[in-house]
Parts: structure tokens; C-alpha cells; sequence
């Protein structure tokens, strides 16, 4: 039908949204009350009917606008959102070395993204490039993708060196006591899956990986004035030698 | 015995506290993970020998025993018992009340004493016996329906643990999570 396919044609806009400039002008000239010559159209030249359509527009526009966030997001604009962030974080959420490492997003915690996304925008967190992304993101759109990402499930990208995954395993399971580095697996579980705003780490980027944990408090709770959860891993961060940091990177980035 | 620094003391507390949560008062991770917050410093120490000798079977824990001298298990059981951060919470609300019931009354029927009766009125505890309040309530869940799997495990060196089994084991799991439920609210 003409119509829908006009309203998939505007960019970014909320398709569950109706207004009368976007309706196909063929129904404004039924107002006068001529009939609609149009193959395929029908019924509309009754006045009364014509206006009990407008108020059913208007209705659903006024229930719209106040329930607000509340609302269910189109599926065709998580579609549409989802393929922007495949752009940077690969077609399966896989991750993508470009000239920053883009970390997997496939199989993360739900919790997680969402705090990240939270921390993007509140400057918890700076990046310039993600807090644009995570600006616009409303609380139901943050949920409904990170549910998609949670569900994918491609290969872990690779790519590490070989040799340093033993060792790697070994820093993962047991962490260095001595050194007071904490097991990894401790919080993060066996796998490396996570578990509610802990981070999967099970196939994250080698290059990725190095970087927030040699940058762990550069990067992460930056707002004073907000401190976040980020602050546990502050202390490991710091504690690890950048030999280990680059085994236990090497050994998650293998991991399915 | 040797003297150890107040840094080494600080930085072993730090690296604790990222498993057990600031002030030792727990932490949900992908295990939950314990509340050492105000814990009795003769159970402690009990426990991180226990760990040692694998008399209580726990591969993380092990490891962070087996680099602890004495005296550094003492200067960490002493620091954690003066910690006094909010009970971690979470409990069904609504077993609460049963909880309590069994905690105080016990339940006669399946021989199960009341646990107030060793671990104190408030849940305290006292000496090699463990405070429970506020500790976390899928840790006390875990723990008391995984008992014999877990505690006593070297059957060379009979422990205490032996007192809790046939506790552990008459208790059901509606009960022991009414009772977890009870206690993760406890000051």
C-alpha cells in the first residue's frame, strides 16, 4: 500500500508515528467530500467516517507521545540500529580490528552493555565516538540491543600469540597470589561468560584487551562526582604486569 | 613468627576486597562470594587453613591461602572483623519470618537444633563459630545444601565441620533458604 512504503522511506524516524503531512495526499482530497478515483481505494467519502479516522490518529498520537519511553521500539528501528552498530563492531557483534580495536559486543552480558552505554553518555566513561552512539540510545533501544548482541554467538576473532595462552590460563584461573593479582575466573566465572554487570570475556580482542587493562584508570570511573562499579577492577588493573596482561589477553581471546 | 609491614597488611586487604567486596561485605559475582565484614577471626583463620590443606575443597581459595603466612592470616581475620558495612541483603522478603522461626527455634522434628543456640542470638557468632549476619543468602544456601561436598574433605584430618553435616543435611531447601533469607538482613 502506498502509504506504509512513504513512511519507510523517511530516514530515522519513529514509524509508529503518524502526522498529516506524511499521509498520502490523495486522502486530503476525499475532505471535500469528492470520491477517490484511485484503483484499489474504497469507503473514505463518508464526512463522518473521515473524522472518526482522524480522531483515531489523533488518539494513538497523544498515547504515543505520553507513554513515552515506555513504549515498545519499532522492530524495523532496532533493525536499522543494529546494522549501524555492525558497521564498527563486525556483522555478528565479532569485534573488528580497525585502526582502534572495536571490542565483541556477541554473547556480552546484558547488564553490561547497558552500564557501558550509561557510562558513554554520563562521562563516566569518554570516548568521544561512543558517547555520540550511546547519546541518542533510549533506556528500551539499549535494552533491545543489547539483547540481540547477547544472542549471537560467531567464533572468537583470534589472532593473539600461540605461545602465551598457557600462561594466560594459568593468571585466568589462579591469579597471582603473591603478586595480589584476584582469580579472574572468581568474578567472571570458569568460562569467562560473566554474569550480570560482570563483562564477558570469552572472545574478546586481544589488542582490546590490553588496552583497558593497561589504561584501566584513565579510562574508567572518570566522573568523580558519579563513582561507578569500575573501581573493583582498579586495583587488578594496576597489579598486573603488562607480560601478564598480555598472557590472560592472549588466552581470552581464544576462548569460544 | 615474622613481623610483617602495615603496606603488605594493606595491599593483601585491598586484593581480598576485590573479590569480597569493599569492606569485606560480600559480592554477586558469577559465584557469590562472601561477607568477611565483622566474621570471626578464629573462623577465618580456621577456614584459610582449611583451604590450605584442602580440608575444604575450593581451587581459588587455595591459592590465595597457600602464599599467607600466619601472621598474615592473623593481621587480615583481625582487619576484617572490625569492618562493619550494611548486610548485604537480597533474601525472599517473604521468608523472613519463617527464616527466623527456624533460627531461633530450630526444628525439633528433623533434630535440627536452633542455630542461635551456637552462632549466637544476633547470628555473631563466637570464636571458631562463624557470624552469619548479613552474609549473602545464595552464599548460605550454596554452603549448607553442598555441606559433605564440600567441608571435611580429607578424612586423614577429621575438622569441626563435622558438626554442621548432620545440621545441613536435615534441613530442606525451602528451610535453608527461608533461614538465608533471614540472615542476609541481619546487622
Amino acid at each position: 500500500m502506498k502509504l506504509n512504503s512513504y513512511r519507510r522511506c523517511r530516514p530515522g524516524g519513529d514509524h509508529s508515528k503518524v502526522n498529516e503531512e506524511s499521509i498520502d495526499p490523495s486522502f486530503r482530497r476525499a475532505r471535500t467530500g469528492t470520491l477517490i478515483k484511485r484503483p484499489g481505494r474504497r469507503v473514505l467519502h463518508v464526512a463522518g467516517l473521515r473524522l472518526a479516522l482522524q480522531l483515531a490518529v489523533l488518539t494513538i498520537l497523544f498515547f504515543a507521545a505520553g507513554r513515552a519511553d515506555a513504549a515498545v521500539v519499532a522492530k524495523s528501528a532496532v533493525e536499522a540500529k543494529l546494522a549501524y552498530c555492525q558497521d564498527c563492531h563486525g556483522l555478528t557483534g565479532q569485534g573488528y580490528r580497525g585502526f582502534f580495536p572495536i571490542p565483541r559486543l556477541a554473547g556480552q552480558q546484558v547488564e553490561y552493555l547497558e552500564n557501558q552505554l550509561r557510562a558513554f553518555v554520563e562521562g563516566r566513561r569518554p570516548n568521544p565516538i561512543m558517547s555520540n552512539v550511546a547519546h541518542v540510545l533510549s533506556p528500551s533501544m539499549i535494552t533491545a540491543l543489547a539483547e540481540k548482541f547477547r544472542d549471537f554467538n560467531p567464533g572468537p576473532l583470534g589472532g593473539a600469540p600461540k605461545d602465551l595462552i598457557a600462561k594466560g590460563q594459568k593468571i585466568f584461573q589462579e591469579g597471582v597470589p603473591d603478586a595480589n593479582v584476584a582469580a579472574c575466573a572468581a568474578c567472571h566465572g570458569p568460562k569467562a561468560l560473566g554474569y550480570e554487570q560482570i563483562p564477558r570475556l570469552a572472545g574478546q580482542l586481544y589488542p582490546y584487551l590490553i588496552k583497558e587493562l593497561t589504561n584501566w584508570s584513565k579510562e574508567r570511573g572518570q566522573n568523580p562526582a558519579k563513582p561507578d562499579t569500575s573501581f573493583i577492577m582498579a586495583p587488578v588493573a594496576h597489579s598486573l604486569t603488562r607480560p601478564q596482561v598480555e598472557a590472560v589477553a592472549a588466552y581470552l581471546s581464544d576462548l569460544k | 613468627m615474622d613481623a610483617i609491614s602495615k603496606q603488605a597488611v594493606e595491599a593483601k586487604m585491598k586484593y581480598c576486597e576485590v573479590c569480597h567486596g569493599a569492606s569485606g561485605q560480600g559480592f554477586q559475582g558469577y559465584y557469590p562470594i562472601p561477607r568477611l565484614a565483622g566474621q570471626q577471626p578464629d573462623y577465618i583463620k580456621n577456614q584459610l587453613e582449611a583451604f590450605d590443606e584442602r580440608r575444604r575443597v575450593n581451587p581459588i581459595m587455595f591459592n590465595v591461602a597457600h602464599v599467607l603466612s600466619p601472621a598474615m592470616q592473623t593481621a587480615l581475620a583481625t582487619n576484617f572483623h572490625e569492618f562493619n558495612p550494611k548486610p548485604f541483603g537480597g533474601g525472599q522478603k517473604d521468608l523472613v519470618a519463617a527464616g527466623q522461626k527456624i533460627f531461633e527455634e530450630g526444628i525439633a522434628k528433623s533434630d535440627v537444633p536452633p542455630c542461635a543456640s551456637c552462632h549466637g542470638p544476633q547470628a555473631k557468632g563466637d570464636g571458631q563459630f562463624p557470624r552469619l549476619a548479613g552474609q549473602l543468602p545464595d552464599y548460605v544456601f550454596k554452603k549448607l545444601t553442598n555441606w559433605s561436598k564440600e567441608r571435611g574433605q580429607d578424612p586423614a584430618k577429621p575438622d569441626t565441620s563435622a558438626i554442621m553435616e548432620p545440621i545441613a543435611h536435615g534441613l530442606t531447601e525451602p528451610q535453608i533458604k527461608a533461614v538465608a533469607a533471614y540472615l542476609s538482613y541481619l546487622e
